[in-house]
Order: C-alpha cells, then structure tokens, then sequence
C-alpha cells in the first residue's frame, strides 16, 4: 500500500490553474491586480476557515471510510452555545469554550457509537445527528440568533481576539485554519492511529483481522471531526459576533465538496489532507475571483459546478494504483 | 457453527424501550389541545428557520394571551410543501375553529387550504398568498414601498450622488425582487447615483460579511450599502469595519426586528444607518382572527405600513 503525503500533481495543476484565471482575470487597481492585494489574499483565507476546518476534521473520516453529515449543524450548535455561554454563563472565556468542543466531542461520540456499535451506516447516523444538532441549538437559543455584546454584563472583551488579525494581514481565523490541516497531517502521516485509519478505509475486515481496533478508531475520527466542528462553530461566533442556530447549513456538503476535490476518494482508504488543503483553495479562490468580477450570482453557481466537475475528472485520470 | 448475538442492529430490550418512549410521548401529546379555550386556532407557518418568522411566532403568541378565549396550536413545515400540507391536515383533523398560515409556496398549498375554507373554516393568510380566492382574509407587507422608501432615504443622505452597493437576498425570491424594483426605481432620476456592486448573499449575514470583503478589495471608495435584510446589513458592516472601512460608508437595511439581534438593536448601536420595518403581521393576524371568530366583516386585503427607523427615532420605538 502507498500513501502519499502530500497533494496529488493533478490537485496542484488545478490550483496553479485556477490562480492564474483568478490572477488574469482580476479587476485592477493602480495598475495592480486586486486579487494579489496581501490583504485580499489573506480574505481569501478568511473565509475558507471556517469550512476549511471542516474540511480537514472530515478527511480522516472519509479515509477511513466513513462520511460525517452533522458537521454543519454541530457549527451551529457550537456557535449557539458559545453565544449562550459567553453572554449568559459568566463563565471566563477558556472555561466556556472548553464546554462547547466538549459538547462537539459528544456529538462525535454519539456518531462514533451508533456507527460502530450499532453498526448504523455513517450517513445514516450522523444525518440523524445533524437533525438532533440542529433541534438543540434551536432548542437553546429559542430559534433565534444570540448577539454577543462585549464589555460590562456580556462576553469577555478577550473572546474578540478570535476574529482580529493576530498580526497585519494575519487574520486569526486563518491561522486557525492552517494549523488544523497541520494536526491532522501530523495524525495521517506520522501516527500509528492515521496508518490504521488508512488501513481500515481500505479495508475493514482485513485491518480488523490484523489485531486493530475498529471501532475505537473510528470513533475517533468522528470525535476528532465534531471537535473541530465546535472549533469552526466558536470561530463563526466570533467572526459574525453572535450564535445562530441557523446558520451552517449545507456547510457539510462544501466540506464533502473540498474533500473530494483534494482528491480523498469517497470509498475510503485514499487521499491527504493536504490534499484536501489544496481543495479548500480551490473553491475559496474561484468563489473570491467571481466576487471581485461581480459575475452573477446564476452565472456563478453553474461555473462552481462546471469547476468542480473538471478538478474531479482530473483526480480520475491518476494512474490505476 | 455458534454465532455471537447479532450486533448488526441495536438489542431488541433497546428497541422496545425506544418504541415505548416515543408512544408514550405521542399519547401525551394527543391529549386535548383545545382546553378550556372556546376556540382552537391552527397557525401553519412555513419555517422558523428565518428571525422574521420567529419573530411573527412570537407576535402571535404575545398577543394571543389578550384573547382568553383563543387557543393557538402551532406547527412549523421547515420550508417543506409537503410537510405543511400535512400539519394543515393534522390541524383540520384536530377540528380548528381558524386556520392561520403562511404559506411555503403559493401553488401546492392552494388545495388544501381550498379544502379547508370550503368546510366551513375561516383562513388568515399571511405574508405569502395562495391562489383563488379561498380564504378570509390576506395580511402582507409590500415590499415594492419597502424598497422605494429606501431609495428615498438613498437619495436623500447622498443628496443625489454615490457609489452604491447593493447586497440582494435569495435570487429570485419576490422580496429579493422588489425590494431591488423599489430601489432601482427611487433612485432612477438621479445619473449621480450608481450601483457598482451588486453580489447575492442569500439573506445571510456569513454570506455577505464574504461578498462584502470582494466589494470592499474591489472599490476604493464606497458610500452607501443597501442590503435586502438587516443581517446582511451587518454582515456588511462587520466587514468593513474589520478594514477600518465603516465610517467611509453608510449602512441600510430592512425588517427592523425588535430583540439584540434584530436591526433596531443594530440601528441603536450605530452599526446601521437605517432600517425599514417589514412587519411580520403576528399581532394584526389574531386581531383579524379574533373579529372573524366575533362574527365581524374584515376587509380581504389588509396591507401594512412599513416605517423608517433611524438612530434618532429608534429610542421611541421601544425595541
């Protein structure tokens, strides 16, 4: 068995692809391309943090064979019960947000233990997670968003710092994001628990006659997945500076999406996350390159699905392993 | 060859259990919605996955409490015709006294709201219609003046010249496309004026934080935005107060929700210029049910009037 380490060829012509028509395309400014600005770049990286991190907490799971589909609604529920916490609770900032990727980890938990216990296929569980996900956060916040207001009776003023540039340019969602992919490659390529987890994607019952332990790996790869779920979920609170049970919806499958086109095959047992890093890019800098063109919204949809479509049929043409 | 019991499927002592539970659940949950109210009122609301529907939810239950002798069941069909179709059903079997509903859409709820006003029971549509003419009475907003009036106000601050963005709702939505109509059409007189950005963010404050950044890299200078909703209106906001952009531009929105996450509450804290009230029609939707179920004549068509919310006035309005 091969596993490599980082992206696919394929997967670095796409990007190099897209950024030269994003690089080509650009409206100019002073005789510059808005789309190199530092600070549009470091946007770019912005607003993929959030589904980004997604991205990268799914990528274990789709390896090892599996599917999460309540990722976007444990964002919600993490972003609402940071909300909650941080405005009602009193709790200092540290001990709030242990809470809330603690009820991540739950999540995760429960989606480990029903599709490992239960033996309930991983779509079905975790759609039943992503219903459950969604009821509680309604559930607590009343269907309605929790604004955060700092200072005297609300959030600790410290909580802003998640959604401030750590330094010029540096935004800390992205950092955030960054490091994400750089633990779970860390996981993938460099541990024990990534090799099995490859092992199991590629096949269950040989890994299981092999002496590992299933169903305690997978489990944590769906903890692992919820945990960093929260951890988007507590950044979106930050970033909107208020908790919506609403909000994340679909994010699942944009995660599902970069996943994929970083070249992790949905049967398990293949792919990186840098890979899915790569993926994650993709997607942000054709979303970005439309904004800056102000194409039209209809336009914009069919040429995301006519990208994607390419960035797949490109991961296809690798040669049979 | 002996096999472990099966672990393909949770024990049968769990299923039982679960099975128990859940009609335990459904029998107390059958018991008599009605009470001791005289009337039974279903409200059909089409999701509680928007503030705005919340927030009509919230009206109606607030002023159902002055009408002792009504008794509202809710139901929320999260954004599904089917679903509604079915909680209108549900109600029509539970023998509603009045059917409040807004409507998911307007062609695959006709039928069986039909079927309801043609056995006897007065309807209350609100905010969407249905087709025909088989209800009591419609209660809606008019997004058209929402948006004209905003382009008033547009017109007015900018005294008739400035770079605009406008950030649209759902494409293709009615509200998305009045709203949008109404604008356009206030500001048409004025050449000075011009929309340099136009970019969808489908209602959603995380959605036009994004598109407002791509606008914000693109335009050097801009003066006002125009968003369709107030928590686009924010979204807005906050991007371009993470540039050390907010004081260039101005800042508009509509729905005016009252609660900390509503736009007055938005408009009070400085971060929205204005805002335009969409109201939700909760309260006047039990007023009207009241009266028809008093035996009065109510008016088939009640339009409401929207209102400018500015941080001077906003203070009066208590949120």
């Amino acid at each position: 068995m091969t596993r490599r380490l980082g992206p696919s060829l394929s997967g670095l012509v796409g990007l190099a692809a897209v950024l030269l028509l994003a690089i080509v395309t650009s409206p100019m400014r002073n005789g510059r391309p808005v789309f190199l600005d530092v600070r549009n770049l470091t946007d770019i990286l912005r607003q993929v943090a959030e589904k980004g991190i997604l991205a990268a907490g799914m990528t274990p799971v789709i390896i090892s064979g599996g599917i999460d589909l309540s990722v976007g609604s444990v964002l919600a529920l993490a972003a609402t019960l940071t909300g909650s916490l941080l405005m009602g609770g009193g709790l200092g900032v540290w001990p709030a947000l242990a809470l809330v990727i603690a009820a991540g980890c739950l999540c995760g938990l429960l989606n480990g233990f029903v599709v490992t216990r239960w033996r309930i296929q991983p779509f079905i569980a975790t759609l039943a997670t992503m219903s459950a996900a969604r009821g509680i956060a309604r559930y607590v916040s009343g269907g309605a968003a929790i604004p955060l207001g700092f200072g005297a009776g609300g959030a600790p003023e410290s909580f802003r710092a998640l959604a401030a540039p750590l330094m010029p340019f540096v935004p800390v969602p992205a950092v955030l994001f960054l490091v994400s992919v750089g633990a779970v490659w860390l996981l993938m390529a460099r541990t024990r628990a990534g090799r099995y987890l490859y092992a199991i994607g590629d096949s269950e019952q040989t890994a299981r006659l092999a002496g590992v332990s299933v169903g305690l790996h997978k489990t944590t790869a769906y903890v692992l997945c919820a945990a960093m779920a929260a951890l988007a979920g507590i950044i979106h609170c930050a970033q909107l500076e208020q908790g919506n049970p609403n909000d994340g919806v679909g994010y699942e499958l944009d995660a599902i999406a970069a996943v994929v086109i970083g070249g992790t095959s949905l049967s398990g047992g293949v792919g990186t996350v840098s890979g899915t890093l790569v993926g994650t890019l993709i997607i942000g800098i054709i979303n970005n390159s439309m904004g800056l063109n102000n194409v039209d919204a209809n336009l914009q949809l069919i040429l995301k699905g006519a990208i994607i479509l390419a960035a797949v049929w490109l991961q296809s043409r690798r040669a049979p392993a | 060859m002996e096999r472990a019991p099966a672990t393909h499927a949770p024990r049968l002592s769990t299923r039982v259990a679960v099975g128990a539970a859940v009609l335990a659940a459904l029998a107390t949950a059958a018991c008599g919605p009605r009470g001791s109210a005289t009337h039974l009122v279903g409200f059909s609301q089409c999701n509680l996955g928007e503030p705005w529907r919340v927030a009509m939810n919230a009206e109606v239950a607030a002023r159902a409490q002055d009408f002792p002798d009504l008794k509202i069941v809710f139901a929320d069909a999260q954004q599904d015709n089917a679903k509604q179709v079915a909680d209108v059903e549900n109600f029509l079997r539970q023998r509603i006294d009045l059917l409040m509903i807004s409507p998911n859409e307007a062609k695959p709820l006709t039928p069986v709201v039909e079927r309801a006003f043609k056995a006897g029971i007065p309807v209350v549509v609100i905010d969407r219609g249905i087709e025909g003419d088989s209800y009591t009475t419609f209660i809606g907003a008019d997004n058209y003046e929402i948006g004209r009036q905003a382009g008033d106000h547009i017109v007015e601050i900018l005294k008739g010249s400035g770079a605009i963005v406008e950030i649209r709702g759902l494409p293709g939505s009615p509200p998305a496309l009045d709203r949008s109509r109404g604008m356009h059409d206030a500001i048409a007189a004025h050449p000075g004026l011009q929309i340099i950005h136009s970019p969808v963010a489908n209602w959603l404050r995380e959605e036009a934080m994004a598109q407002m950044e791509m606008a914000l890299a693109a335009h050097p200078h801009i003066d006002v935005v125009y968003a369709h909703n107030d928590p686009m209106a924010v979204g807005a906001y906050l991007a371009a107060k993470a540039k050390g952009r907010e004081r260039e531009m101005k800042f508009i929105g509509i729905d005016a929700l009252p609660g900390l996450d509503g736009g007055r509450q938005a408009v009070a804290d400085g971060k929205l210029d204005a805002t335009f009230v969409y109201p939700t029609g909760g309260r006047e939707a039990v007023e009207l049910a009241a009266r028809i179920l008093n035996g009065e004549q109510v008016p088939q068509r009640v339009v409401l009037k929207t209102e400018k919310i500015t941080r001077a006035g906003v203070s009066r309005h208590a949120p």
